[in-house]
């Protein structure tokens, strides 16, 4: 592999350490001077982005970038055939993310400052964040699975220390492990991916990997006896088995909403705007071995899979963000929907467009997440004001948004910035970055159903164009039940603008959620196309792959059509919602629903049904049958009766013992003693009576020598 | 080095050092309990600074054992005292010598006759060490018996107070009945080596002559006894690893030692077991190791599994750990079994070296971490005097500091990527994949629910609201600290930088297989 | 001349005497003397052995000269063993005295 200079790689591996070492610093010394905490971890990231930001336009000038990547490794587990080694990766797709990441990443920690100030554990809110940034960074520059899965475990962790930031309430904590667990189902089976990956190749590197023919199509032909498929289609679903759960998708999407609980808008927006891409990411950059996996054998299962359940969820949690009433769980519901977006879009093959729409995606969702932050911020402060937070009444919650109201003119820069991402959510045509990026999806697939006739992207066209009616609707449904209308609670009624370091990042994402998509205009598209200079962004990521992939013909149709889906949705959301504001107490007019709006309410029962089949037969297990029956009664039961038939011999042969043993032994020494007693009266003491012992033995000695002999006559 | 033109016995100062520790902490007076602290310490951290020598002097690229050391002494069987150290052993050392200095700091708070107390803790550090530098099968079960007895006396005497009889009982007994095979398998070897005419007790010697051994042992087929040996060996390392079912003794011993006795029962006792395949049956066995590896396999993966699920179903934060070492020792006797089953099939080899690589750096990481989280459990136990999880609750409020330590040990054993377990686990994953497919990935399911155990133990001691019974709870003491902090260091070291040990073991491991 | 016959009856019978008294008495100090006459019965004989049988030796005399000096530390010693026993038992009768009893 040839690769780039020697410089730019180095300043490449030293991006993910600025934020490492201030997590290490905030830590060990400075968690007691707040000001000390925030000052270095706005700073190590400030390096990490000037970092990123000089390898970056550097590296969207270099020619062949995809072949002779920006890339320097060296040895890191010296075992085995060869040793395996980490290192630093920077090609097309890495570029894009490392001008995204640091940049987004950055605008957090600044707008964390105001909304975080006050709160007991700032500094370690500031920590957490700085470990979660090194383990991003670190996931964007690495050259090889296994180091992207030490930034993706340790961004696990990071999300999980995250929502359960304030550990005190239950939910906040419950909705923790429930993240950690959830997405360890995935993790663990990418473990096994990334196991099979090293085993059939004898390397991680995605450049060894991913762009050899050889190796790809050796992966493709062997086959892997599960399921009829390669090598290359299980060990790519292996991999993907990680996104679903990183990526909360269907069936592992139920830890996204939850992880809401989380303390603040900023944290929640880290795992949705940042981490979770992270997932799409991997299934993005693994691309190749999935696409090698549909010539070989299986043939395009592996497509299957990812496109069903990319855009599945897509629709699925569409649906169900339509009738959240929490500001952040609406937005958490629709990042689940584009996450699936991009996946149905790696699905069919639209490698760029699932590329480009992960990139304007983390834009303006990351806006909004800050907007309904800045929201949440004001109605609390609001809500103090008012003269509530005393006294013992009923609980408030700042997050329902039938609590908001009328806030438009309360803070109008909060309104307009959302408004922003709101329409790039919805992919308002022409003038929002979603719009460019969703087109090019929807273009995609529509493409691949009308043009070749294929089955998979007509589904998923559908799905799609289902899910995006819904999010035209419920990002409407959102502004106006926030923004629009009176104020609803004496709350809402004294909220106040935010302070400028938390208004400061909302303009500035603002931009990028406007602006953004321009970079990726369809070549040939009327009027634009000239003056933004055509697909850059097509042109550039493609190149990371081996082919590059070809870009579609312009095509007014799909555009029309995707156009007109989104309007659709955003109309149909202003004629419930906007034409005639909700008033304070009146129900939400979807009640109307019934039982749909119960369905969805409660999330399709999904939460519940896994509560039954998965966390209550596992606690079951654990408690009773392996803890309890299989130890204690089983093993140890065996064991102690074992111990008890021993005992039990033991006991037996002690009673020999005593009876037969002992009696003889015994029986002698108390012969001998009871003699002893006997003859002891022998001995009086009285030594007259020894010397008339002696005298009668004397004269018995006379009588035996001298009498007999002459009375018996020898 | 040498003195006064003599090598120095490395090796046999840092192995009788802790002895001689002992012995002068038996002679002192009875009430001076900072001087019974002191020498503890004192003699537990030379054989620590020995030990880090014999690691930077220690050379993994020359063959063969270092530091050898050989004395006359028991002609008669032809047994000698017979001292050597590979890589493997090298890193057991030293994890030995780095556990028992921490061990004892956290001991500083034993007020009950502490004077026998330290005596036996050192007496223990002097049979651990000996089994690992032993290169005589008869010196071996010497040191192995030697560490039982001060064992046991640490949990009958120190132990909680409800079921520590029952627990050192159970633990002696349970071990005992394994060494019997070890002394008969061990005298078998010599006798059918021989006897008095060629009979041996040295281990290379040994592993060079008995595998192609053939004959009859008094009318027996030499097949029959070397069967019997290897099941005798088999089943005495499999009750000290502890490898599925043998292991129910351990959740009790652990949860019943004081703090410092599970520390060095999970950090290094269990390791004994493993390092008995590693050391003695395999070379001894290559064959009947190769076909029985699957067994060994599947029983490893039922410790994986079953560990964690009875991990998860505790309600008692120590048995809770206790457990999470059946399931941690799962990976190593998985990474063994891979081992055992190249020694048959040339084939593998490449991926039976990571995965036993893997086995040995978990012995470590292990080490690291299971010591960590007891002493964890035994700061909380000092305080509230209870280990029952439902009892605690919102602790991090009280000890913010204990509530960071205490997370980052738990994380490690989680095998958080970055920290040391990850990357034995990983590569025990890696090597046993494409040999054990299906048991692989079966494991993959007691992966999952260490993630469980820790989180609800993490949950349960520290988050929540605080429970007003502990309103008062002090913070974790600087001396806690201080004992747990070289793991953590040690943890961290290993999770990112795994080069700096990792080529000592793979030196001594690639030599199993020839 | 008397024959030595006679000088031997005389002596046995102050041997028999003697016996009799050690065997029988119960006083201590009546025990002592008796052990006296003992002596002298043997210190009669010798003297009567060495006249009448070998009356060039003086072997007779010396033994007999020996005897008294022993009597006379025998005597000695006895005294002061029952007066030891006598200051701590208040008795001098043998019947008490029975230490040797096992």
């Amino acid at each position: 592999m040839e690769t780039q200079g020697t410089l730019l790689p180095l300043l490449v591996a030293l991006i993910p350490w600025p934020p490492f070492i201030a997590f290490g610093l905030i830590t060990l010394f400075t968690n007691r001077w707040k000001r000390l905490s925030h000052t270095i971890a706005i700073l190590s990231v400030a390096i990490s982005f000037v970092l990123s930001q000089i390898v970056f336009w550097n590296a969207i000038r270099m020619e062949h970038l995809g072949e002779q990547p920006i890339a320097i490794r060296i040895p890191w587990l010296p075992v085995g055939p060869r040793p395996l080694e980490f290192g630093v990766l920077v090609d097309p797709l890495g570029a894009v993310m490392l001008f995204m990441v640091p940049l987004v990443s950055l605008m957090i920690f600044i707008y964390s400052v105001g909304y975080m100030a006050g709160d007991p554990h700032y500094s370690r809110f500031f920590a957490l964040l700085s470990l979660f940034e090194a383990a991003m960074l670190l996931l964007v520059v690495a050259d090889n699975l296994l180091m992207l899965f030490i930034g993706w475990e340790v961004m696990g962790f990071c999300s999980y220390a995250l929502i359960g930031f304030w550990y005190r309430k239950p939910s906040a904590y419950r909705a923790a492990v429930k993240a950690f667990m959830t997405t360890r189902v995935g993790d663990v089976l990418m473990l096994l991916g990334i196991a099979y990956l090293y085993a059939q190749t004898g390397t991680l590197n995605f450049h060894d990997i991913l762009r050899n023919p050889e190796t790809l199509k050796a992966l493709a032909e062997t086959p892997s006896y599960v399921a009829g498929l390669s090598v290359a289609a299980l060990a790519s679903l292996l991999l993907f088995a990680g996104t679903v759960g990183k990526s909360a998708q269907f069936p592992l999407h139920v830890w996204l909403p939850d992880a809401m609980e989380g303390p603040t808008p900023v944290s929640a927006m880290i795992h949705a705007a940042t981490m979770v891409s992270a997932g799409v990411y991997t299934t993005i950059r693994m691309f190749p071995l999935l696409q090698a996996g549909q010539h070989g054998l299986g043939g395009e299962t592996a497509f299957w899979v990812v496109a069903l359940i990319g855009a599945f969820t897509a629709f699925m949690a569409a649906t169900m963000g339509v009738a959240q009433n929490d500001i952040k769980r609406v937005l958490a519901y629709s990042t689940i929907s584009q996450l699936g977006y991009m996946l149905a879009a790696v699905g069919i093959g639209a490698y760029v467009a699932a590329a480009f729409h992960l990139l304007t995606h983390a834009f303006f969702k990351a806006l909004l997440f800050l907007g309904s932050g800045s929201v949440i911020h004001a109605v609390e402060h609001g809500h103090h004001h008012a003269g509530h937070g005393h006294g013992h009444e009923e609980p408030f919650d700042p997050n329902d948004m039938f609590n908001m109201g009328g806030l438009a003119r309360r803070m109008p820069v909060t309104f307009w910035t959302f408004v922003a991402g709101g329409l790039a959510l919805a992919g308002f045509p022409l003038i929002t970055a979603g719009f460019w990026s969703k087109d090019e999806i929807l273009g995609e697939a529509f493409h691949g159903a009308f043009e070749k006739g294929e089955l998979l992207p007509l589904l998923v066209f559908l799905l799609l164009a289902a899910a995006a009616i819904l999010t035209g609707f419920y990002t409407m449904r959102q502004i106006a039940l926030t923004f629009l209308g009176e104020p609803r609670t004496a709350a809402a009624a004294h909220a106040e603008e935010s302070p400028s370091s938390m208004i400061f990042p909302l303009v500035f994402l603002a931009f990028f959620a406007i602006f953004g998509g321009y970079v990726g205009v369809p070549e040939g598209f009327p009027g634009l196309s000239a003056l933004t200079g055509g697909n850059w962004f097509h042109e550039f990521v493609g190149g990371t792959l081996l082919e590059h992939p070809e870009a579609l013909p312009f095509n007014p149709v799909p555009v029309v059509i995707s156009s007109l889906i989104a309007l659709t949705g955003l109309l149909l959301g202003w004629a419930v919602y906007a034409r005639r504001p909700l008033a304070a107490g009146e129900p939400d007019p979807l009640v109307r629903l019934g039982p749909i709006y119960l369905f969805l309410k409660n999330r399709w029962y999904i939460d519940d049904l896994y509560q039954v089949v998965f966390v209550r037969p596992t606690l079951w297990l654990a408690e009773r049958a392996v803890a309890f029956f299989m130890d204690r009664v089983l093993i140890d039961g065996f064991l102690h009766g074992v111990a008890d038939a021993v005992w039990s011999m033991g006991s037996a042969l002690r009673l020999f013992d005593r009876v037969v043993v002992n009696g003889i032994g015994d029986g002698i020494g108390e012969a001998v003693k009871a003699a002893g007693r006997e003859l002891r009266a022998l001995q009086t003491g009285l030594v007259q009576n020894y010397l008339l012992v002696v005298v009668l033995g004397v004269l018995g000695f006379i009588v035996l020598y001298t009498v007999a002999p002459m009375l018996l006559g020898f | 080095m040498t003195l006064f033109g003599q090598p120095i016995p490395i090796l046999t100062l840092i192995t009788f050092i802790p002895l001689l520790g002992a012995g002068i902490i038996a002679l002192t007076p009875r009430d001076s309990i900072r001087l019974h602290r002191g020498l503890a310490f004192f003699f537990s951290l030379i054989p620590l600074a020995l030990s880090a020598w014999l690691w930077l002097n220690f050379d993994p690229n020359r063959p063969g054992f270092q530091f050898v050391e050989r004395a006359v002494w028991f002609p008669q069987v032809n047994a000698s005292y017979y001292l050597g150290v590979d890589g493997l052993s090298v890193m057991l050392i030293f994890l030995t010598t780095l556990l028992t200095p921490l061990g004892v700091l956290i001991s500083f708070n034993i007020t009950e006759d502490p004077r026998t107390y330290f005596a036996l803790f050192l007496a223990l550090e002097t049979g651990i060490l000996g089994v690992f530098v032993s290169l005589d099968l008869l010196l071996f079960f010497l040191f192995w018996e030697l560490g039982l007895v001060p064992m046991y006396f640490l949990i009958n005497n120190w132990g909680a107070p409800e079921r520590r009889h029952y627990a050192a009982l159970k633990f002696i007994l349970y071990t005992m009945a394994g060494s019997l095979g070890l002394l008969l398998g061990i005298q078998l070897i010599w006798a059918a080596l021989g006897g008095t005419q060629g009979g041996t007790f040295d281990l290379l010697e040994i592993s060079r002559r008995w595998p192609a051994l053939q004959g009859t042992l008094v009318g027996v087929p030499m097949e029959v006894v070397k069967a019997i040996v290897f099941w005798a060996f088999v089943v005495a390392f499999a009750i000290k690893v502890p490898v599925w079912p043998f292991h129910t003794w351990l959740p009790d011993a652990h949860t019943e030692a004081p703090t410092a006795g599970s520390m060095i029962l999970a950090g290094i006792l269990l390791k004994l077991g493993a390092y008995g395949f590693l050391r003695v049956v395999f070379p001894l066995f290559p064959a009947e190791s190769a076909r029985f590896a699957f067994a060994l396999a599947l029983l490893a993966t039922a410790a994986i599994v079953f560990g964690a699920y009875a991990a998860l179903g505790q309600r008692d934060f120590k048995r809770l750990v206790a457990y999470s070492s059946v399931n941690h020792m799962g990976f190593v006797v998985l990474g063994i079994a891979v081992a055992g089953y190249a020694l048959g099939n040339p084939t593998i080899r490449d991926h039976a070296l990571i995965a036993v690589n893997g086995a040995a750096l978990q012995l470590f990481a292990h080490g690291l971490s299971s010591a960590a989280m007891f002493a964890l459990v035994g700061v909380v136990y000092d305080r509230t005097h209870t280990r029952d999880l439902e009892a605690y609750g919102g602790l991090w409020t009280r000890m913010p500091v204990y509530g960071g330590i205490l997370i980052y040990c738990a994380m490690a054993s989680v095998g958080l990527p970055g920290l040391a377990g990850f990357v034995a686990e990983y590569m025990v994953v890696q090597g046993s994949w494409p040999v054990f497919t299906a048991l692989t990935a079966i494991a993959m399911l007691g992966l999952l629910i260490t993630g469980a155990f820790i989180m609800k133990a993490i949950q349960k001691v520290l988050h929540g609201p605080l429970n007003p019974r502990w309103a008062r709870l002090p913070e974790m003491s600087a001396r806690e600290i201080l004992a747990v902090a070289p793991l953590m260091a040690f943890m961290l070291l290993t999770g990112l930088w795994p080069a700096w040990i990792v080529p000592t073991l793979n030196a001594a491991l690639v030599r199993l297989f020839g | 001349m008397v024959p030595l016959t006679w000088y031997l009856l005389v002596a046995t019978a102050l041997f028999c005497i003697g016996v009799y008294g050690v065997l029988a008495r119960r006083n201590a100090i009546a025990i002592l003397m008796a052990i006296e006459l003992m002596l002298n019965a043997v210190n009669l004989s010798l003297v009567a052995f060495w006249r009448y049988l070998h009356p060039t030796a003086t072997t007779g005399q010396v033994f007999a000269l020996f005897v008294l000096v022993v009597a006379a530390a025998e005597a000695a010693a006895g005294l002061a063993l029952i007066i030891s026993i006598y200051r701590n038992r208040e008795t001098v009768d043998v019947e008490n005295i029975d230490l040797l009893k096992g």
